[in-house]
């Protein structure tokens, strides 16, 4: 039986010893689903060499070997203790992917790569023309001898600017319907043919690029899962997904923070904003909202530890979780006022040492407000999510 | 409108449409300009502004309906030069009855020769009375000014200042020059495309240069906020309504499940929700500027709800225009993301939304 007071502290004085002030700064800095890059890179190798970079891995392919209570636990003090946020998307998907999907050379070869930091991948999956339709993507791959050709080109590829590999769906078979005709590619972004264009958000920062393929060589040997079996492998993940992402944590931390910003600065009359009516029943109602979505995630929780299957419940936490931070961001947009005004590039690097004409508190305020629009359109834009609940919950068209 | 304001709408429109297109701006603001020379010329000559200033002064004498059409097409076309925080903001200060103005400044806003600009917030605080805490002594000559001041909108431009500080027991507002000795300005680009400035002075202000204390500055500064309320709802206004465009244009162009996005009917309500509350703030926009300009007993009502409403529906939009466009709108390169930061701090500028639904329904019971 474990004790998880225990774990919870063990975890702490982890936290405590291994997240040095600078990696502390990296986290408070983040306005977006990524840390600065070099403090990412940083943490992971310290949580790959304590054994904790997967926690959700099986203890066979390098996991810690936790119950979903200790998963939760971990994530949570993570987030409290400001510990940056690892490049995810080998660690959450390609990972577990590999390890359904993948042969014995495959899984021997990238896994540990995985874990140690050593390859980062960045998933090529959106096209200009492949959003939530994702099945009518165009990127092409041809098949000659023991090689694919790669042509086309993917958008949206989170930190391809930062990543030396890249997993693709593309399309290998025009003949069938759409699903039917794709296939799973590991490439590397150093093959010839290969330009990673960045692009710059709305926040004004790089984070996300398009992903050109020209003539690209990808050996056989890099196919995973069966050739046209793509789409099967890519929606493996749904199934591994489950009870993953808790938004709880991530919204309580917004919560305190907001109160933080609202108690520091004055309304009009000399107090402080969180003594504004209007503004203090706004945050009311969020705060009730918040409670619901954690008592749900609890219930979802229980019925993972049941050895049960929260079905729906999944789906709609995504759409309360991502709505609802937005929700804080605009409550923290308003708690600071023309604070989130001034745009200082240098405000959000974690080794700039000079002054800023923002704040300490609502330094990252109007760039996660700004970038958190997104949590809405990726992994499933909210009106998909809306659909999914519809046709699968509802049995509704 | 009156053909004369019609004509005021039609040549703004022409000329921001015809010179002041998106990747030009895109181009000029990631260069680090605050804003461009050239337009802020052509802006002068075409008497933008001149427009609120009475004709004695050298102004075309309009009201804030004339202002707030001019004010929408700069919401529109994403315009980045500080004209109305200048002439209708700081010049309102700088021309209420009872103020003290220095000769000549009044002619140079109106010409273009000089940008004034309104540093009244303080740090970690609204704007307001009590939270002022820059102090004006009495010396030989005008009196020393010494506080800090932030976060004013347009700073980056300001060739003067107005700032606000306390008189003794009194509320009071100076006008700095912005080569004064003792003042330091630490100007930044903001997340909108234009500049802002936080202040810290020290400075001699010459006895000429205190513009107005006590009552005359407490009613000077509730017109000025008003007139902030109308400049940023209307365009505010321009912004909303170009984005429900380009939401529709693009709905209709990008195909994703073998059909144009446009043709879902999920999204076609919601398109149709963004139009209507564009029109409501277009008719609270209007009858707010009407009632300022007339003077009219229900002024005070409609200019907090225009700054409620427009507040509201000016997020919601620009929201609503990202999520219904998708990735592309999350980019600096597409236009539909600008507008929401544009929104974003024409929302924030002095007046908060939270305080004018307060104030709002102390002025309904009062009545």
């Amino acid at each position: 039986m474990t004790d998880y007071a225990q774990f919870r502290q063990e975890v702490r004085e982890f936290l405590a010893k291994e997240l040095t002030p600078d990696l502390v700064l990296a986290g408070e800095l983040t306005t977006s689903v990524f840390s600065d890059f070099e403090a990412a890179l940083k943490w992971h190798k310290i949580l790959h060499r304590k054994g904790w970079v997967a926690p959700d891995w099986p203890e066979e392919f390098g996991g810690p070997g936790w119950d979903i209570n200790q998963r939760y636990i971990f994530q949570e003090e993570c987030k409290l203790a400001n510990a940056p946020s690892i490049v995810m998307m080998a660690i959450q998907m390609l990972g577990p992917m590999l390890m359904h999907y993948g042969t014995e050379e495959q899984k021997a070869f990238y896994l540990p790569r995985i874990l140690s930091g050593e390859d980062i991948w960045c998933q090529g999956y959106s096209e200009p023309g492949a959003g939530s339709d994702l099945a009518s993507l165009k990127t092409t791959a041809e098949r000659h001898g023991e090689e694919y050709v790669v042509n086309g080109t993917k958008i949206w590829t989170s930190m391809a600017h930062h990543s030396n590999k890249i997993f693709c769906l593309v399309r290998t078979n025009k003949e069938v319907k759409p699903q039917a005709g794709i296939s799973f590619l590991l490439i590397d972004l150093d093959s010839p043919g290969i330009t990673v264009d960045p692009i710059i958000s709305l926040d004004g920062h790089v984070e996300q690029c398009q992903v050109f393929f020209d003539n690209v060589k990808v050996p056989v040997a890099n196919l995973v899962g069966a050739e046209n079996d793509g789409w099967s492998v890519a929606k493996f993940l749904l199934e591994f997904e489950r009870g993953g992402h808790n938004f709880t944590i991530d919204i309580k931390k917004q919560l305190a923070k907001l109160r933080q910003q609202a108690k520091t600065v004055k309304a009009r009359d000399g107090r402080p904003k969180l003594h504004d009516p209007v503004f203090r029943h706004r945050l009311a109602e969020a705060e009730i909202e918040a409670m619901a979505l954690e008592q749900t995630e609890l219930r979802i929780k229980g019925a993972i530890n049941a050895g049960g299957n929260p079905g729906a419940l999944s789906s709609l936490v995504k759409c309360v979780g991502t709505e609802l931070g937005q929700r804080f961001n605009e409550l923290s947009v308003d708690a600071v006022g023309q604070a989130v005004t001034p745009y200082f590039e240098d405000a959000l690097n974690p080794r700039y040492e000079g002054k800023s004409p923002i704040p300490s508190y609502a330094i990252t305020t109007m760039a996660e407000y700004i970038n958190n629009r997104a949590a809405t359109i990726y992994g499933g834009t909210a009106e998909i999510q809306r659909t999914i609940i519809a046709k699968q919950i509802l049995k509704l068209g | 409108m009156t053909e004369e304001q019609q004509m005021l709408r039609d040549a703004a429109e022409r000329y921001l449409r015809d010179n002041y297109d998106f990747n030009t701006r895109r181009a000029l603001v990631n260069a680090g300009h605050y804003m461009s020379q050239e337009h802020w010329q052509t802006m002068a000559e075409m008497g933008w502004m001149a427009m609120p200033f009475s004709e004695e002064l050298g102004g075309l004498g309009f009201g804030m309906q004339e202002c707030a059409i001019v004010a929408e097409q700069f919401g529109r076309h994403l315009v980045i030069e500080p004209v109305m925080d200048s002439v209708v903001v700081a010049g309102s200060l700088l021309t209420y009855e009872g103020a003290t103005t220095p000769t000549a400044i009044v002619e140079q806003m109106a010409t273009g020769e000089a940008v004034v600009i309104v540093a009244n917030a303080e740090p970690n605080a609204a704007p307001s009375f009590v939270n002022t805490h820059s102090r004006l002594q009495a010396v030989e000559g005008g009196y020393r000014l010494v506080g800090e001041k932030v976060f004013a909108a347009g700073g980056g431009s300001a060739t003067h200042f107005i700032v606000t500080a306390r008189l003794g027991d009194q509320f009071a507002y100076v006008l700095v020059d912005g080569n004064a000795q003792g003042l330091v300005v630490n100007h930044y680009p903001t997340y909108d495309g234009r500049s802002g400035a936080n202040l810290i002075l020290d400075v001699l202000i010459p006895e000429d240069h205190l513009i107005a204390s006590g009552e005359t500055a407490i009613l000077a500064f509730a017109r000025a906020r008003a007139r902030v309320i109308l400049m940023a709802s209307a365009e505010t206004l321009g912004a909303m309504e170009a984005a429900l465009e380009a939401t529709v244009e693009y709905t209709k162009q990008r195909v994703q499940f073998g059909q144009p996005l446009a043709s879902f009917q999920a999204l076609q309500h919601r398109m149709a929700d963004m139009l209507i509350q564009v029109e409501m703030c277009r008719s609270l926009v209007e009858a707010a500027c009407r009632a300022h300009d007339e003077g009219s007993e229900d002024e005070a009502k409609l200019i907090l709800a225009t700054k409620v409403k427009t507040s509201t529906a000016g997020r919601a939009i620009t929201q609503e225009a990202i999520q219904l466009h998708g990735g592309i709108a999350t980019t600096d390169e597409y236009i539909v993301g600008h507008y929401f930061k544009r929104v974003a701090a024409l929302d924030s500028w002095i007046v908060s939304r939270d305080e004018a639904l307060d104030k709002f329904i102390m002025v309904v019971d009062a009545a």
